[in-house]
């Protein structure tokens, strides 16, 4: 006989109390766990349907503004590029260090050209590309699917008095409506769509790149980073993050880790006061008992590790089944969340079962305390 | 020479809504070792409150107590603990056995604490078993033994550091006459080895097997002197 197995021994004699103890910590850090694996998981889903759902660095020619002017009469200005983008530079674009998190590197040519008697601007990039680079496209009629095609934006294509299946013709070629674009309020409801190289054709300008547009995978990645070995790639261009798109990626994943965190600390807060509640209860019960264990020489130490052990095994077992059930309930819980890798993550689990044997014992403190002070005559009282 | 237990001007008072009530007054006690003390008086006359006091479950209001020549207030509460385990024995009337271990867990459980091995604890727990006249019972939870025979658990467990001290509070209070007969029967034993013995009761009778009575009344020792012929009902 010793305290472990008197411990023990009291559990089993007072089963019920002891589910009772138990049932706090396994449904707190299941609740706890289950939180912690979804709420990483949907950060990583948010964060993966956020990278593709669009660019997030843009880069283009270095400029500068050229006053003109002869004495104080202003002739406006000009913009003048410092070198042109071409083709080459997606290559060195690829080549950074952490090439590995780009997505996407998608080319755009821009170009004023004629369509059909209207002058209009021309947008290319390459059309296998296009679903990749604007997802949200919303358009009547099809995709581009072979050279020879385009997509008209929906005012572009009000202006032409153009609908799918009807005729473009440019620099001298027909060129058929794939598709119209509903209105999206951007620039490119004006424009004429199609594929990258024939758009460079109608430009005369066969490797020329107005802008690349990069997607970039950035959890856990600031995207700075990338920006900066993007711009020492490409000397001459200027390459920025576009703020608004990071930062609400960012705030998004933020939320649902707050909202995680706060739900976990509400039901561990709760799971902590039953353990408090019934060891108190406990206690209580016992105190005859622990007057006697105080009279046939137990010291007070002796006393706390006892109910430290009780609560030891109970606060073990439960929060070992309650992280085991809250992986399972996030996994189960996966697919309602619209995450599609359902992984077993141990580093919560594991988080679970330290936390859990933490707030069993924390929420012992006071009642051991009480119970290692109580005098042993006054416990017993009969005697 | 100093007494084995000495008792010096010891009283102990309770405060309780405002007024206070003296359960000892003054009480100056000596003890020799190997006495048989029984300890007799009216409800409230201070029998048991002199009884947590010699066994330094409670710490008196002034006055010392001293045991072997160790004075317990000079004890710390572990200490003190661990005085009570090596040196008293206590019975106590309702026996107090923890009804979810055995008759031989029950009295291991004072050497829980205590870095000793299963098998030398059991063995010990099973000798005091037998001692006391529960050969063959010691896997019996105390819901299945008698009280007569709880009470043998109980003062087997109170044996288990075989404390040169016993204190027994009403030991026999809880029995029907002929088993708590065999209980005395035990402590006469007990006193026989040479332990010394206190015992406090309501019932006279059990005079017979002491050799030193001592009367309480109102906190005060009323009568205090010795009985003749000890065991002269064996």
């Amino acid at each position: 006989m010793n305290i472990r197995k008197l411990a023990w021994k009291n559990l089993f004699r007072r089963k019920s109390r002891a589910v009772f103890t138990g049932l706090g910590i396994f449904l707190g850090i299941g609740t706890f766990v289950a939180i912690v694996s979804l709420t990483a998981r949907m950060e990583q889903a948010v964060q993966d349907k956020l990278d593709r759902f669009g660019a997030n660095i843009l880069v283009v020619p270095r400029t500068e503004e050229l006053r003109l002017g002869f004495g104080d009469i202003s002739l406006g200005g000009a913009q003048v590029a410092h070198a042109r983008l071409t083709m080459a530079d997606r290559k060195a674009i690829r080549s950074i260090e952490l090439s590995e998190r780009l997505r996407s590197v998608v080319p755009f040519f821009l170009t004023a050209a004629d369509a059909s008697g209207k002058d209009l601007v021309w947008m290319g990039l390459p059309e296998r590309e296009i679903a990749m680079a604007r997802p949200w496209w919303k358009m009547s009629g099809a995709p581009i699917r072979e050279r020879g095609e385009v997509i008209l934006g929906s005012e572009a294509a009000a202006a032409l008095d153009k609908g799918p299946g009807g005729t473009v013709t440019s620099g001298g070629r027909k060129f058929r409506v794939a598709g119209v674009l509903q209105p999206t309020g951007e620039k490119e409801d004006g424009m004429v769509i199609a594929d990258l190289g024939e758009v460079q054709a109608l430009g005369k300008n066969p490797a020329g790149v107005t802008f690349f547009e990069v997607a970039a995978l950035c959890k856990d990645c600031p995207v700075e980073d990338i920006v900066g070995q993007i711009g020492e790639a490409l000397p001459g261009a200027r390459v920025s993050a576009i703020r608004q798109v990071v930062e609400s990626r960012k705030a998004a994943v933020d939320q649902f880790r707050r909202l995680g965190m706060g739900v976990s600390a509400i039901v561990l807060a709760i799971g902590g006061l039953m353990v408090f509640v019934t060891v108190m209860g406990s206690v209580q019960e016992r105190t005859k008992e622990i007057g006697v264990l105080r009279a046939v020489g137990f010291r007070r130490r002796a006393i706390l590790s006892l109910l430290f052990w009780e609560t030891g095994w109970v606060s073990l077992l439960s929060s070992i089944l309650g992280a085991l059930a809250g992986l399972a309930a996030a996994m189960l819980a996966s697919p309602l969340f619209g995450i599609e890798k359902a992984g077993v993550a141990l580093s919560p689990a594991l988080l679970g079962v330290a936390i859990g044997m933490g707030l069993g014992l924390l929420g012992t403190v006071p009642p051991a305390r009480r119970a290692a002070a109580l005098s042993p005559t006054e416990a017993i009282r009969s005697l | 020479m100093k007494p084995f237990i000495h008792l010096s001007d010891v009283s102990m008072l309770y405060g309780n809504n405002g007024t206070i009530a003296a359960a000892l007054r003054s009480v100056s006690l000596a003890i020799d070792a190997g006495e048989y003390v029984v300890i007799t008086g009216e409800s409230g006359a201070g029998k048991s409150t002199l009884l947590t006091v010699l066994g330094g479950l409670q710490v008196p209001t002034s006055g010392a107590v001293s045991i072997k020549g160790v004075d317990l207030s000079a004890l710390s509460a572990d200490r003190l603990a661990d005085f009570r385990r090596e040196t008293i024995g206590f019975v106590f009337q309702a026996y107090h056995l923890l009804p979810y271990l055995t008759a031989r867990e029950n009295v291991m459980v004072p050497m829980s604490p205590l870095r000793a091995g299963a098998r030398e604890k059991a063995e010990r727990a099973d000798t005091l078993l037998c001692s006391v006249g529960l050969c063959g019972k010691e896997d019996r939870l105390p819901s299945e033994l008698s009280g007569g025979e709880c009470q043998r658990v109980a003062i087997a467990r109170a044996l288990i550091h075989d404390p040169p001290v016993l204190l027994a509070d009403e030991p026999t209070g809880n029995l029907d006459s002929a088993t708590g007969e065999q209980i005395l029967d035990l402590f006469s034993e007990l006193h026989r080895s040479g332990k010394t013995v206190l015992m406090v009761t309501h019932n006279r009778a059990n005079l017979s097997r002491a050799t030193r009575s001592i009367r309480l009344r109102d906190g005060l020792v009323a009568e205090d002197g010795p009985l003749m012929a000890p065991y002269q009902a064996l």
